[in-house]
């Protein structure tokens, strides 16, 4: 025994680890840190908003004893016949979207990856990159186009119809279905087009070879794989849209159309009086439930779909459909569609862009052409402090996020307890809090904790975080689940203590899948309006709201300026993003 | 023992919640300085978990482990795996993708003590050398084939030149012909070095060609340790027996005993085997007879220890034919020549030596005898 050796032996004599338990890994301190901070994030706004909505809140929320319960809020709400009414018309939008929204992007993907649809490349870029755009702007420049009175498409459609308004109009419940359905057609398709795509055409083969007919193979083994992606893409697809405020703000606030997200929104920030948040949190905890129903289902439905081994390592090329003489009307239909969809908006807010005023669309208006709007709004402050806000919460948000993802899901992955179990649940759950919720329960807590956040713009990143640490943890879970154990143990026995073993070979490995997970968040931040709308304050506009301000202040040219900076930004980059990541990683 | 291994009354399990797997069960190992020891199995028979608590890759219930007189695991101590003066080869090589092999080879000097870059290098290109990757040292880890990561999984594991190389199956990912290419020059390396050595594998050729002591392992527990010739030639049990090669038991009872051989009556009629002085007349006994030691010939023939059967599986297999025979009840495994291959169906005569019949305690047996001999 050398001397060395001893010493070791002895250093590590008055023991810290005691005998264990078996099967049990002790946590490290920072494991627990985390797991504190992940409490703090996601169990903290549910305390708060069920805390608020069982107390008189006209004092404020009260979050030591004694309480002040009542169930007036519980009553107010559930009394009301509004809510029944909001209740109904956030179902009728939500089906409606998702159903048109997926019979559009089934059959986009259909014809991307099974059949010989001329530029299958080219036709997945464009379907996609309207991704990038905000829904806030999307809903305003629909707004535009589609305005009763002086609506461009209105004006053209009148121009052989008559008439002296319509026929569109955007500020309907059809206008908003129409709009919104629009916008969950580039994920909807991503989602479902991956796993058309990994799908191992051995399986389709297998069948065939079986003497089933093409009919036959399509019920009994195509559908069925694909069953728990499109359940999946279905439940997913559903809270974004019973969550976001935007287009029914945009949209829906004009036209008396109010849905549960908006119906939160306007109880915290009322035209008259102060807020309610006693009344504002129960109506949260009702969007809440009506979330987090299905996402449960969805939660099991992911699980399970591991059982469907579609995706393998190998490149497969699926058979392809051949279209015949349909494949270049297929195209232009496409063509069509991307033009209606995403060309004609953007055109449209480029050319309010450069008008003084919006006054009826004619070939004159051309010949007003001002770039007024662009100077005036480039020249303002405001607008670049809310640039900088922009940017700044989106670095803030990514940072944290990823940082509190990784070491999370180095947890969920690698302890073998019931702990992993746990961190896995608790950072799932701010999915299935709708983001106008997780902004209400956190303006909820920094009003109560003395905490100098309030109104500040890292309010709205504490909860961008905490709305993206499951998308976070996704994609770090995967990422580590694919580092194979075996590397970090070689790390160990090479004699590497835990931080190098981090430094030299687990940072390095999931760098792909951080900057991959730093850019989707900080792409999302940027494009959120919920948040930033419900927290915001003088101090911490950000262009998202900015816009909204504008917009709502009827100042249209400033508006479509803003629009068009913002939505060339978020395009351009989720292009770039997609271009080294997968598809399925949004979800 | 200087740079040994010392395991006492090891102990580790799995799961919880009543679930619990015993997996490495009340263990104790000695292993000299500069062995090449083996720890046999199959899957699931707590080798590699106890290879794994050597390296402290896993905590054990309770237990004590010695790495060169170092206490590295008892009741009060647990030295965190980066202390243990070891090196590790996996099954999957744990090559680090995203470093280059001198990389990979330097980690285990970049974080330990410090150490001139010069002397790094030098350190590095002498653990290269040693596995003939000498010419790849530039060359990024994802280029190399599946047998040249292994050779600098290897270099990687020596080159901190620690006390003990422990080898998780580190074989068995290779085709047949690299294994058997490797087999050798894990050997050779080994001795030329001279260190203390632990390998796993569930390879019974493996184990037997490469190490000074095998301990064969079953459901956490070794039910026999020794060198490969004791193994092989004088397993314990039937379990021992059966794993290390493709053995046909014979139940039977001893009825007479002389200087050369022990007779024993099967129900397919009489065998003269080994002399064992530990079997008493009258015992219930097995004898197992390996498949290579068993000759088929032409229906007919008669004499000492031969057997008539009825051949029920015959797979050619290049260099032996490997047969099934049946007679009675029992079902003899054997090889033959290939130049004389005896067709399903065909009626031979099997014949063994009487040293070839190892006579083991009836006792001695793990499960039910005829499911064993009916195999």
């Amino acid at each position: 025994m050398t001397n060395e050796t001893l010493k070791v032996a002895r250093e590590t004599w008055p023991p810290l680890r005691r005998r264990r338990r078996p099967g049990k890994r002790r946590l490290g301190i920072g494991s627990i840190l985390l797991l504190i901070v992940l409490m703090y994030l996601v169990i903290g706004p549910i305390v708060m908003l069920v805390l608020s909505s069982a107390e008189d809140t006209s004092g404020g929320v009260v979050i030591s004893p004694p309480f002040p319960w009542t169930i007036n809020n519980v009553v107010t709400v559930m009394a009301d016949p509004r809510t029944y009414a909001i209740l109904g018309s956030t179902l009728v939008f939500s089906i409606a979207c998702l159903v048109i929204a997926f019979v559009i992007s089934l059959t986009l993907a259909w014809l991307v990856e099974r059949t010989d649809l001329p530029l299958p490349g080219f036709v997945y870029v464009i379907t996609v990159a309207p991704a990038g755009m905000p829904g806030v702007i999307s809903a305003i420049a629909w707004g535009l186009l589609m305005n009763p009175t002086n609506g461009v498409l209105n004006l053209v459609l009148r121009h052989f119809g008559g008439g002296t308004e319509g026929p569109l109009n955007a500020y309907t419940l059809p206008g908003m279905i129409f709009v919104q359905s629009l916008a969950l057609v580039p994920l909807t398709f991503l989602l479902v087009t991956a796993s058309l795509r990994n799908m191992n055409p051995n399986l389709e083969d297998a069948a065939r070879t079986s003497g089933a007919s093409s009919w036959t193979v399509l019920r009994r083994v195509s559908v069925p794989l694909l069953t728990p992606v499109l359940i999946g893409a279905l439940i997913y697809q559903f809270v974004t849209v019973v969550e976001g405020v935007d287009i029914p703000l945009v949209l829906g606030l004009p036209g008396h159309v109010t849905v549960f997200s908006t119906q939160v929104y306007l109880t915290t920030h009322p035209a008259f009086g102060l807020p309610n948040y006693g009344v504002s949190s129960m109506y949260g905890i009702l969007l809440l439930i009506l979330a987090a129903a299905p996402l449960l289902l969805y939660y099991r439905v992911i699980r399970k779909a591991q059982d469907y081994a579609t995706v393998g390592g190998k490149s497969f090329r699926p058979r392809k459909q051949r279209l015949g003489r349909w494949r270049w009307f297929a195209f232009a239909l496409i063509m069509l569609y991307v033009l209606v969809s995403f060309v004609l908006p953007l055109l449209m807010l480029i050319y309010a862009s450069l008008q003084p005023y919006l006054g009826l669309f004619s070939f004159e208006s051309f010949s007003r052409f001002t770039l007024a709007g662009w100077t005036s709004t480039l020249g303002s402050s405001l607008f670049w402090s809310s640039l900088g806000n922009t940017i700044a919460v989106g670095l803030g948000a990514s940072a944290a996020v990823m940082l509190l993802s990784v070491g999370l899901s180095w947890i969920v992955v690698r302890a073998k307890s019931r702990i992993s179990w746990l961190t896995d649940a608790l950072a799932f759950i701010p999915h299935a809090i709708p983001g106008v919720v997780i902004a209400l329960a956190v303006l909820l807590i920094y009003l109560v904790i003395p905490v100098p956040v309030f109104g500040t713009i890292w309010i709205i990143v504490i909860a961008m975080a905490t709305q993206y640490l499951s998308l976070g943890t996704r994609l770090a879970t995967g990422g580590i689940s694919q580092i194979q154990i075996g590397l970090e143990e070689a790390a160990r026995t090479s004699g590497a203590r835990g931080w190098r073993v981090w430094g030299r070979v687990l940072l390095p490995l999931l760098r792909p899948v951080l900057i991959n997970g730093f850019l989707l968040v900080f792409l999302n931040s940027i494009k959120n309006l919920t948040l930033p709308l419900v927290l915001q304050s003088s101090d911490n506009v950000v262009l998202s709201t900015l816009i909204w301000t504008s917009w709502s202040d009827g100042k249209v040219a400033e508006t479509a300026v803003l629009s068009v900076i913002l939505t060339a930004v978020t395009v351009v980059a989720s292009i770039l993003l997609r271009r080294f990541s997968g598809a399925q990683e949004e979800l | 023992m200087a740079n040994g291994i010392r395991i006492d009354r090891l102990r580790h399990s799995y799961g919880r919640n009543g679930h619990e797997v015993t997996a490495v069960d009340d263990v104790s190992i000695d292993i000299a300085e500069n062995e090449f020891y083996t720890l046999l199995g199959p899957s699931g028979c707590g080798k590699t978990t106890t290879l794994r608590c050597i390296a402290g890759l896993e905590q054990p219930d309770s237990g004590t482990i010695e790495l060169g007189g170092t206490v590295v695991v008892s009741d009060r101590v647990s030295v965190p795996t980066y202390r243990r003066d070891i090196g590790m080869v996996f099954q999957d090589y744990a090559v680090w993708p995203h470093m280059s092999v001198f990389d990979n080879v330097a980690f285990p000097l970049q974080v330990g003590k410090r150490m001139p870059r010069s002397e790094i290098a030098d350190r590095v290109e002498q653990a290269l050398a040693l596995v003939n990757m000498s010419q790849y040292i530039d060359r990024r880890a994802t280029q190399l084939s599946g047998g040249q990561q292994q050779r600098l999984s290897l270099a990687r594991a020596l080159v901190r030149q620690p006390k003990v190389l422990l080898l998780d199956e580190p074989l068995s990912n290779l085709d047949a012909k690299l294994r058997e290419q490797m087999r050798g020059e894990l050997r050779l390396i080994q001795q030329s070095i001279g260190i203390t050595t632990v390998f796993v594998t569930h390879d019974q050729l493996e184990a037997l060609s490469l190490s000074t002591r095998i301990a064969v392992m079953k459901d956490g527990k070794v039910v026999q340790e020794g060198t490969p010739h004791d193994i092989y030639l004088h397993p314990q049990n039937e379990f021992v027996a059966d794993f290390i090669g493709a053995t046909t038991f014979v139940s039977g009872v001893a009825v007479a005993t002389t200087k050369e051989s022990l007779s024993v009556e099967t129900p397919v009629g009489a065998f003269a085997c080994a002399p064992d002085e530990t079997i008493t007349l009258g015992q219930d006994v097995i004898i197992a007879i390996r498949p290579e030691a068993i000759t088929v010939s032409e229906s007919g023939e008669t004499g000492a220890n031969t057997i008539q059967g009825q051949v029920e599986l015959s797979l050619f297999g290049g260099e032996a034919v490997d047969y099934r025979v049946r007679a009675g009840d029992v079902l003899f495994r054997a090889r033959g020549d290939a130049r004389q291959q005896y067709a399903a169906g065909a009626r031979v005569t099997l014949s063994v030596r009487a040293g070839d019949c190892v006579v083991l305690p009836a006792s001695a047996v793990g499960g039910p005898l005829v499911e064993a001999s009916a195999r």
